[in-house]
């Protein structure tokens, strides 16, 4: 989704974790800018405006304007490729954006939004697997949809839809994935309190086989 | 009580200790299921505890919900006997622990609403020796930003 949002991005003109880690305690965070057969920049960003972008509806796949240091002519019209997070504080520590032509196609993944509760979770107990939660499309920047549904109310237990049950537009999106990947299953309920046996291992078991031949201490 | 899982073969019957270094990289973010309980310290988790915080969620969701546990006691740990002096060579195999690091998922649970989801998470999380975290997969796709 194209959306009129331009964020400046800083020069960056050091180098290294200790730079990296001044940026961040700024509210800043280093970017690569790259795509379109242009030479690859180095910039500082606001993490706020970035993360910002992430958590609206359109998430990742939102199209922006970069406005590049130095006056390096037009804003760059960019999508966030990828981006990495702190795994415990959940900060944003980099991201990469990568240029975009809105006149040529693009491959994006887009999340699979189910739509409905199944026949077989309201009547029959069992339980909504979704395997399958993002797929890869190819389609003009101004075309990515924030989500592509997929029905599941109509199954049962044992039944699934798959990549083919998708609901888009065919015309203006391709989907890569393959059209007979699962996407969503109802199985059936575990029985409960059953521990699966296999899983548990006797404590009284003995120590587990030593593959390499030759000297076993002791 | 029962140890979960062990591994059935291995190349060498005792390891070196190792270091707790930095955080979780791979196995940091929800994967399966809808929700999940994130390690926030570094430790040593006990095939036993993963079994009792598998008994735990398992009896309070019943027969609703699936669950995974993505973590994987593979890690000998050995014991001397008590009353021995020091010397005399490494310990016996005692038990199997899986090496934690912050930011690790434990466990993922799909197929149940958001509160008894936490709430068998939470009563999975008392059975462990470190802070955890709740987490959902709403929180992860805003970027994994918290």
């Amino acid at each position: 989704m194209i959306k009129d949002l331009t964020i400046n991005a800083n020069p960056r003109d050091g180098i290294g974790k200790g730079y990296a880690r001044r940026l961040r305690a700024n509210g800043m965070i280093p970017a690569a800018v790259y795509g379109e057969g242009k030479e690859p920049v180095a910039v500082a960003i606001n993490a706020k405006e970035i993360a910002g972008i992430l958590r609206s509806d359109s998430g990742h796949n939102t199209i922006f304007k970069l406005a590049l240091p130095n006056g390096e002519g037009e804003p760059a019209t960019v999508i966030i490729k990828d981006w990495q997070v702190d795994p415990v504080r959940g900060r944003l520590l980099h991201a990469d954006l990568m240029r975009l032509s809105l006149t040529e196609t693009t491959r994006v993944s887009v999340s699979i939004e189910t739509v409905g509760e199944p026949v077989g979770v309201k009547l029959e107990g069992g339980i909504l697997e979704i395997e399958l939660r993002e797929v890869e499309v190819e389609c003009l920047p101004g075309d990515i949809p924030e989500h592509i549904r997929v029905d599941v109310s109509n199954l049962n237990v044992g039944q699934h839809a798959t990549v083919m049950d998708l609901i888009y537009d065919r015309e203006k999106i391709k989907v890569l994935t393959d059209e007979h990947h699962l996407v969503a299953g109802v199985i059936a309920p575990r029985l409960a309190e059953a521990p699966p046996a296999a899983e548990i291992a006797e404590t009284a078991a003995g120590e587990p086989e030593v593959i390499k031949k030759g000297k076993t201490e002791e | 009580m029962a140890e979960y899982k062990t591994p059935k073969k291995v190349k060498y019957r005792k390891q070196q200790r190792g270091r707790m270094r930095g955080m979780a990289i791979r196995g940091s973010e929800i994967s399966f299921g809808e929700y999940g309980l994130k390690a926030l310290e570094p430790a040593w988790i006990t095939g036993k505890q993963i079994e009792a915080s598998r008994v735990a969620m398992t009896r309070f969701i019943k027969r609703g919900g699936k669950i995974w546990i993505r973590v994987f006691p593979d890690k000998p740990i050995t014991k001397k006997p008590a009353e021995t002096r020091m010397g005399k060579g490494k310990g016996a195999p005692e038990g199997w622990i899986a090496v934690v690091k912050p930011g690790r998922i434990l466990f993922e649970m799909e197929g149940v609403d958001e509160k008894t989801a936490r709430e068998a998470i939470r009563l999975a999380a008392q059975k462990l020796p470190i802070k955890t975290k709740f987490i959902s997969r709403k929180d992860q796709e805003g970027g994994g930003l918290v």
